[in-house]
């Protein structure tokens, strides 16, 4: 017999109360991201920063490789190695382009086909929602960030054949990635919550991201001086590194500014996320 | 299984699945919810008023999305206003507007909120496959759900409501956008489902003939309080007898001496005057005044009242709704 014709019956399972009520949208979130069309393209392009710093640490530990050492002389010391890997230019653009690619429509679809009502008649809160969504691009920017240096820096122990831990290029490694992709997954989230167009979302970010850094160098070339780095979306994660990896400072001025000033940043998307997704639950239509 | 009956022991239990204390709400200036107290019981009840009446605050503040600025109030014993999780939980929502999550299909995406609601993966799964069967999408349910027509729609936003076995259930406008044929499916789903004892439900609907059909109590709202309640089948034998009359003469002083003895009146476009006489009053009054106004009555007919006649005696309009 069908269910239709025995009638409505109950579920007799129990549900469960995790505390992590954002967990599904996370999973939801990897999963539909993941099958997306070019997601292995750009994925493919994004860990060949990892690739390349991979065969840099190779050469730097085998001595009948020293034609290459100038190529390598970045390697002399951990800090500058991780500090290049995670400031370099291209990886930032990667992430910048993951994010327009997986990021901006997060929740501008969801503004765009009014999902809200669906999210918050379930046992979820803005929080939760804003966590959910912003798991899924940490996920990603993490694994082509935390993942490769975490690795590249086991596979240097493992080249060398000895571990020797230095603490301020371990907590570098691991803070430096945290505070760039909390960064730039706030910025792209914010402006996705700005509109329910995922296309205008997507424009909007890159024009940012280009802009910033022209802006900036223009800036800086007028009034002389490197304090205008600040807006420029690489600059600023080149010298959150310099600070990171206490390395020599990649622009004069005070590294712990940048970190300061991306903090802020941070706190303000969030403000702004939290203002759009609590306006738009309070506007979903119930009834006449 | 000894989680469900422990869900009928609960709520099944409960006389009052909803409590409402002296609930104000505004928005700036304007009052849309005023001094409302409630108390609702188990079983289907409908939501009616007229534009503006505090239908959509109302539900909003049961629902959890607004605060009431005072008063207090508990839906399945759960503060509204500091439980809203628990609150949430426990209801299924079916929206009234379009709301869907692009790129899914139709199974994905009733899985996917019913593991928003709690249930654990493989089971929401397993529980998405039968309701959305049950609502009549077992055809469909691997079909993108932006590709759905608007009664599949309906129908899939009350599969995600049902998903997680709620113990209170929330529609509005449920059967809005769909052919007769889908609409009278739509009534008797509901009707199914109410027939469940630890099922509840609250159906806001501009249509009449829904609630009359689904629903055991309705609740009129109007200007931001409850204009009326009552028991939707003991609406004919209610507060007034419901006259059909056709009058010649002084129709104005006739109408005016019936207005004062708080009769509705409402005229058809063919001078058939529908008349609410309080049920205290006497038909025989009618006559009476019929002969003080110098009217002759030409059609006399009593008719049976029905839920129109009461939102229109609650609301005291009659095109509004």
């Amino acid at each position: 017999m069908t269910i239709r014709e025995k009638g409505y019956h109950h579920w007799d399972g129990q549900l469960k109360d995790t505390g992590i009520d954002w967990l599904p949208i996370f999973f939801n979130g990897i999963k539909t991201v993941f099958k997306k069309k070019y997601a292995k393209v750009l994925f493919g392009l994004t860990v060949s920063p990892f690739l390349v710093f991979l065969v840099g640490i190779y050469v730097s530990t085998k001595p009948e490789l020293k034609m290459l050492t100038k190529l390598v002389r970045l390697l002399n010391t951990d800090a500058e190695f991780f500090n290049v890997f995670f400031t370099n230019n291209f990886l930032t653009f990667m992430l910048v382009i993951l994010g327009l690619f997986f990021g901006s429509g997060l929740i501008s679809g969801d503004i765009k086909f009014n999902a809200f009502p669906l999210y918050f008649s379930r046992p979820m809160n803005r929080k939760d929602y804003i966590f959910g969504k912003l798991s899924v691009i940490m996920f990603y920017f993490l694994l082509f960030t935390l993942v490769p240096g975490i690795l590249l820096y086991i596979f240097k122990f493992i080249f060398t054949g000895k571990i020797s831990i230095d603490p301020q290029v371990l907590l570098g490694l691991i803070f430096l990635p945290l505070l760039v992709t909390l960064f730039l997954a706030s910025v792209i989230l914010m402006i996705s919550s700005l509109s329910g167009n995922a296309k205008y979302a997507q424009i909007i970010t890159f024009l940012l991201y280009i802009f910033s850094n022209s802006i900036a160098l223009i800036l800086v070339k007028i009034f002389k001086s490197d304090y205008f780095y600040l807006i420029s979306i690489e600059n600023i994660i080149k010298q959150m590194g310099s600070f990171m990896f206490n390395v020599r400072a990649a622009f004069y001025y005070p590294p712990w500014l940048s970190v300061v000033t991306v903090i802020v940043f941070i706190s303000c998307a969030f403000l702004v996320l939290y203002y759009r997704i609590g306006k738009a639950e309070a506007q979903i239509e119930t009834g006449n | 299984m000894g989680t469900y009956l422990n869900k009928i022991r609960i709520y099944y239990l409960m006389e009052k699945i909803i409590q409402l204390q002296n609930i104000n709400f505004s928005y700036g200036e304007n009052k849309t919810i005023d001094n409302v107290s409630l108390d609702i019981g188990k079983g289907v009840y409908g939501l009616l008023g007229p534009n503006g009446a505090g239908k959509t605050t109302l539900m909003k503040l049961l629902l959890g999305f607004l605060i009431p600025s005072s008063g207090s109030g508990r839906v399945l014993d759960f503060d509204i206003a500091t439980g809203r999780k628990e609150v949430r939980k426990r209801i299924g929502y079916m929206p009234e507007n379009d709301c869907l999550m692009p790129g899914m299909d139709g199974v994905t995406l009733t899985a996917y909120l019913g593991e928003l609601s709690g249930m654990p993966r493989q089971e929401a799964m397993k529980r998405a496959h039968e309701v959305l069967y049950y609502v009549g999408l077992e055809e469909s349910r691997y079909r993108k759900v932006e590709t759905y027509s608007s009664g599949m729609k309906q129908r899939l936003k009350l599969a995600q409501a049902l998903v997680h076995d709620p113990a209170l259930l929330f529609l509005d406008e449920p059967s809005s956008g769909m052919d007769p044929k889908g609409r009278r499916e739509m009534l008797e789903l509901i009707k199914d489902i109410a027939g469940k004892e630890s099922m509840n439900i609250i159906i806001s609907t501009h249509l009449l003939p829904d609630v009359e059909y689904t629903c055991r109590q309705v609740i009129i709202l109007n200007n931001g309080q409850v204009a009326a309640e009552r028991d939707v089948s003991s609406v004919s034998t209610d507060r007034f007898n419901r006259f059909n009359i056709k009058i010649q003469g002084e129709t104005e002083r006739f109408l005016n001496k019936l207005q004062s003895l708080n009769c509705t009146i409402s005229e058809n476009d063919r001078g058939l005057y529908s008349i609410l006489l309080p049920k205290e009053q006497s038909p025989r009054n009618l006559f009476k005044i019929a002969l003080e106004s110098h009217v002759q009555i030409r059609h006399f007919q009593q008719s049976q009242t029905t839920l129109e006649d009461t939102f229109v005696s609650a609301v005291g309009v009659s095109n509004d709704h």
